[in-house]
């Protein structure tokens, strides 16, 4: 049931991804993937959990090797062993479910590492420009903390803005509210939805229906390493065409209420 | 008036003791540096290394910890006398006591670098840096904090060590100990007097690292455990 | 003593760095290495001032000053000196080495120098003789290895004599044992022996003699490559020629001597050696050992 959706060469799209597949052992986790995200698309990937969406979301910046299938940021294909990865990486801001700031350095130092060390910014340049992105998740007071003195979602607030200091062309976020307690999660969303305002190209896994609905001009339902059905927002939540993705959206308005927002 | 003499005799012989300490205190410090250089690479190398790298620092490390110092260096000493090579006393015993301890600290730097998250390192590489720039801004920085404690024990541990080293011929404090006693058989007194520096050193040492670990540590930095799913990058 | 420690500091960084490269060959020395276990009073040991003196090794320093070479005193684990002259680390063995047909399968041995007897140590106040010493049921001590050890086993225990023969590590702890009266008698050299009643300010003495006729020897390199044993015999021939001999074992053994007093002799007369005097040196070291009136250079 892969996708038909066509490669195109076209400038516009930011990232493509033609016939993914990975394989754990015995199991494959993603069974021929494609699909491609425009300039200032915000993209959710939903479905159930252990259906690859997190290893595709990897693959995509090559934290995970994907077995088969090419990858290309903007004209540049990922998948090529030719490829710099490192320089790759630099424009790809990745934000994790567990926000994985480093636990030896303050807000800042976390924020302003990547720009002294990789972009080989000075010390002042990195420190102005962490000073920026920290202002912009609203963390400028708490710069000097310590990621176990700052709450759940300050951290994440924080590990966006290290990705985001970093300038890069796409966003993907790994599930990035699922470790928060329920309290915290709007100040992330908000975060993220301000993101997507300003017209930042993003990949979201995520269970917030409210947020893919709400925030994300495209949708894709995942399910057992396939796309199921792949649609605005509109379509996937109030129209689905695959009885799968009925199933899976009425649990998911069982478990957590309903999914608009 | 014999008890006068005892402490006459203590205080007579603490110039004596005094140098003993300085060869104790300088082979220690210069063999736990030998150590620690040769064993965070060893530690690296079993963490990161591809395989045959892996292999390798395990067996070395393996080799070192099932020596017994003695052993080491009486082969190193007078063994390559027999080729013909005449290596200093003392450089012999920083480089076998630095071999030996670099096995053991490569085990604590090893236990630090497992009780860091994956995610640390896959966060540095997601940010576009290199292996070795993440293993050398957010792993070593991490794993150097953690091992403190054990360096604790591995310095409290050599410092005893240290006194094998008369077997070849490298004058210590337990020797000089021993010196002062056979001249005076006052055995008791003199190795009481030695326990008693032994135990002072031991204290200083502990509470100089003591004083290093805090004044280096980060809130939440000692708490983390690893996460279960394997090697990554 | 300060450059001494200073040259340890010099010599641990120097060595560091030359140890790490995989270790270079030392420059050839004019000076032969003797190689001492340095705590054993009165052959050889370390004053309270630091310095190394003794009876072996005023031998040394004489036959080297008569047969016009230089030595240099390495302080080394008695255990560790045979092995040391044969890799090759030390030239001469100078520690009180009884010649024996086991170690002159590996060394060399000069003349012998030394006639050393066994003594046999009691506590002071308790009545024992050398016969009643090694009555059934007693506890005798001993170094481990040592010619008293097997005179013990050989002539005590094979005898049929039902005594328990206890093993040390060294003598001193031995006779601890005996001051503290957990053993009945101690059987080791004599002159050591002597030294032991001299310390223990009354509480041991010595019930008697075994004679067993142990012959101490400087020992080298088997085949003697540097030619060494010769000029070692000579000298003591030499020394024994011109009374230094006879100087020097009054000044280490005789009755009025106090081993104490070596630290102010040592430092006082060195001079003499360094004058190349031998005999004034060795007749000074005698008075001035038994606290007479003594010249310095």
């Amino acid at each position: 049931m892969s996708s038909e959706y066509k490669v195109s060469s076209e400038a516009s799209f930011v990232v493509r991804v033609a016939d993914l597949h990975k394989r754990y052992g015995s199991e494959e986790v993603l069974k021929g993937v494609s699909f491609a995200v425009r300039q200032g698309e915000a993209l959710a990937i939903i479905g159930p959990s252990g259906t690859g969406k997190s290893t595709l979301l990897r693959c995509i910046n090559r934290l995970t090797e994907p077995d088969r299938g090419r990858i290309w940021l903007e004209n540049t294909e990922i998948t090529n062993a030719k490829t710099d990865i490192n320089k790759i990486r630099q424009q790809i801001g990745f934000v994790f479910q567990d926000f994985n700031l480093f636990a030896h350095l303050t807000a800042l130092d976390n924020v302003r590492l990547g720009l002294t060390k990789v972009k080989k910014l000075s010390l002042k340049e990195a420190t102005e420009r962490a000073m920026i992105e920290l202002r912009r998740v609203g963390l400028a007071e708490q710069a000097q903390k310590y990621p176990a003195q700052l709450s759940g979602g300050q951290q994440q607030r924080v590990s966006i803005a290290r990705a985001l200091a970093m300038d890069p062309k796409l966003m993907l976020f790994d599930e990035p509210t699922s470790a928060l307690d329920p309290e915290l999660i709007g100040e992330v969303l908000h975060v993220m939805q301000d993101l997507a305002d300003e017209g930042m190209t993003m990949i979201v896994v995520t269970h917030e229906m409210g947020f893919a609905r709400s925030v994300c001009d495209e949708v894709i339902f995942m399910e057992k390493g396939v796309i199921v059905e792949q649609g605005p927002p509109e379509q996937i939540f109030t129209q689905p065409k695959q009885p799968r993705t009925q199933q899976f959206l009425s649990k998911i308005s069982e478990l957590y209420g309903r999914t608009s927002s | 008036m014999q008890r006068l003499e005892k402490l006459e005799l203590i205080w007579q012989s603490l110039p004596l003791l005094g140098e003993g300490v300085l060869v104790t205190m300088t082979l220690t410090i210069s063999l736990l540096g030998v150590g620690l250089l040769l064993g965070i690479p060893v530690a690296l190398g079993q963490a990161y290394g591809p395989r045959p790298v892996r292999l390798l620092m395990s067996s070395y490390e393996r080799f070192f910890r099932a020596m017994p110092i003695l052993v080491l260096l009486i082969v190193c000493f007078y063994g390559l006398g027999f080729w013909g090579i005449y290596v200093p006393a003392f450089g012999t015993a920083v480089v076998v006591f630095g071999l030996h301890s670099s096995a053991y600290q490569s085990q604590i730097f090893r236990g630090a670098i497992q009780a860091i998250k994956e995610g640390q390192l896959l966060a540095a590489r997601a940010l576009g840096m290199s292996r070795l720039q993440a293993i050398r801004y957010i792993v070593l920085p991490q794993a150097l904090r953690l091992s403190l404690p054990g360096w604790s024990n591995e310095y409290s541990g050599v410092l005893k060590d240290t006194s094998f080293v008369f077997a070849i011929g490298v004058t210590e404090l337990t020797r000089q100990g021993w010196q002062i006693a056979m001249r005076t058989r006052e055995i008791f007194l003199v190795f009481i007097t030695v326990a008693v520096i032994y135990l002072i050193l031991t204290y200083l040492g502990t509470w100089l690292l003591e004083r290093i670990e805090r004044r280096l540590s980060v809130p939440g930095l000692a708490g983390q455990r690893r996460e279960e799913h394997g090697r990554v990058i | 003593m300060r450059s001494r420690v200073r040259w340890f500091v010099a010599v641990g960084l120097l060595a560091l760095v030359v140890g790490m490269i995989g270790g270079v060959p030392q420059a050839q020395t004019q000076a032969f290495k003797v190689c001492s276990d340095i705590a054993w009073p009165p052959f050889e040991w370390v004053d309270a001032r630091g310095q190394f003196v003794g009876f072996d090794l005023d031998v040394m320093r004489i036959v080297a000053l008569l047969k016009g070479y230089r030595i240099d005193i390495q302080n080394l684990a008695f255990d560790s000196i045979i092995p040391a002259v044969v890799a090759g680390q030390c030239d001469i063995g100078a520690s009180g080495f009884t010649i024996t047909e086991e170690r002159k399968r590996v060394v060399d041995f000069s003349d012998p120098y030394w006639e050393s007897n066994q003594a046999v140590l009691v506590h002071a106040a308790s009545g024992l003789n050398i016969i009643t010493a090694f009555k059934a049921g007693q506890i005798i001590g001993a170094q481990r290895g040592t010619t008293g050890a097997d005179w013990v086993e050989q002539n005590v225990i094979k005898q049929g004599i039902n005594v328990t023969l206890r093993l040390y590590e060294t003598y001193p702890l031995a006779e601890q044992d005996l001051i503290n009266r957990r053993i009945h008698a101690v059987v080791e050299d004599e002159p050591a022996a002597k030294v032991a009643v001299k310390t223990s300010r009354g509480a041991l003495k010595i019930a008697g003699m075994i004679n067993t006729e142990e012959l101490f020897g400087f020992l080298v390199r088997k085949g003697d490559p540097n030619r060494l044993l010769p000029r070692i015999n000579d000298g003591m021939k030499e020394m024994k020629r011109k009374g230094i001999w006879n100087n020097l074992i009054e000044a280490y053994f005789g009755v009025d001597v106090n081993l104490d007093r070596v630290a102010q002799c040592y430092a006082d007369l060195k001079g003499w050696l360094d004058r190349n005097q031998p005999e004034a040196y060795a007749e000074n070291l005698a008075a001035c050992m038994s606290g007479q009136t003594y010249r310095r250079p």
